[in-house]
């Protein structure tokens, strides 16, 4: 009985020591946390569209780049994104955002980290109740400036072509 | 005394006449479920109607990893497709296979120019594909629901790296 505790003890140790993050990985890991759950904020949770959109752009870098696909035109700029926010955010408001399967990669030398996730989109039809899904995989580049981890560029990928 | 012998009955419930022996079938029972639930069935919830009817939105199913371990994946399997890891999954159903032509038109699917009988789908529109030639590593997927709009519908080639298993239930 004793060994077979002290194997599973084992066991999760060897997990937990091959699974540690790295202080920049949990502050990004963090970082898109936080992003998450500002975008989930709607302005109805006592906060102006502007100040919303401006707390979500301070994620981004001030030349952020966000390529949502085939059809769709690059987004350039901060300025960009917190416009987009805040003209978007009354159907903003209607969906929730998730983020799993995050993979954080660091590159060598560098303040710069190479980001892998799914971001899912959850809209509620406001008549019916039902709720809807939307996923997609997005390529992240992050960097690091004043010790800030930011978002430099983002890139949807096609998983069906 | 009345107190001591439900508290023994109790304690005789719980961790049965050999406690020890419980442990360990406890300790076992954990090890195997997680090491099933994690690296060989994976349960999912479909979100969606785009494999409505053979899947509901919010049904429940299983995902066997092994399941391509020592065959080829098939036309007519329903997939777990996975996008950055194994958490949010595509559920989609093969229709075409590794170095075929395939092309839909008005709802059609043509395989290698021959049409595809899909029993499964149950409402039709005119969808057109134009032919695609799938690689030697590629399957064209689809969801079963061809009612709604191709626009709203996510479909198309899959790179075989991405299939993470088969959906068995």
């Amino acid at each position: 009985m004793a060994a077979a505790i002290l194997a599973v003890l084992v066991g999760a140790g060897v997990f937990a020591w091959a699974t540690r993050e790295t202080p920049d990985e949990r502050a990004i890991r963090s970082r898109l946390d936080s992003l998450r759950n500002e975008v989930n904020t709607s302005t109805k949770d006592g906060i102006g569209v502007a100040l919303h959109a401006a707390q979500i752009g301070s994620y981004f870098a001030e030349d952020a780049i966000v390529e949502l696909g085939e059809g769709a035109a690059p987004i350039k700029g901060r300025d960009t994104v917190m416009g987009m926010v805040a003209r978007l955010q009354p159907r903003t408001a209607a969906f929730r955002m998730d983020l799993d399967d995050i993979t954080i990669e660091m590159v060598p030398e560098s303040n710069t980290a190479d980001v892998l996730l799914t971001a899912s989109f959850v809209r509620r039809n406001i008549s019916t109740g039902e709720e809807s899904l939307d996923a997609r995989e997005y390529a992240v580049v992050m960097i690091k400036a004043d010790g800030t981890w930011r978002i430099a560029r983002i890139t949807a990928i096609d998983t069906l072509r | 005394m009345s107190s001591l012998s439900s508290g023994s009955f109790f304690r005789r419930l719980v961790f049965g006449a050999d406690p020890r022996r419980t442990s360990v079938r406890v300790v076992v029972l954990a090890t195997l479920s997680f090491i099933i639930f994690k690296w060989v069935l994976i349960p999912i919830r479909a979100e969606g109607i785009s494999m409505e009817p053979t899947y509901r939105s919010g049904s429940l199913n299983l995902v066997n990893r092994l399941a391509y371990r020592y065959r080829k994946p098939e036309r007519g399997d329903i997939v777990g497709i996975k996008l950055a890891g194994p958490h949010v999954l595509y559920v989609k159903r093969i229709i075409g296979l590794p170095g075929e032509h395939l092309s839909i038109e008005r709802g059609q699917v043509y395989i290698n120019g021959a049409p595809l009988n899909e029993p499964y789908v149950k409402n039709r529109r005119g969808w057109d594909v134009a032919e695609v030639t799938l690689t030697a590593r590629e399957y064209f997927v689809i969801g079963d629901n061809r009612g709604m709009r191709a626009s709203d519908h996510d479909f198309g080639r899959v790179d075989v790296s991405r299939i993470l298993g088969r959906v068995i239930f």
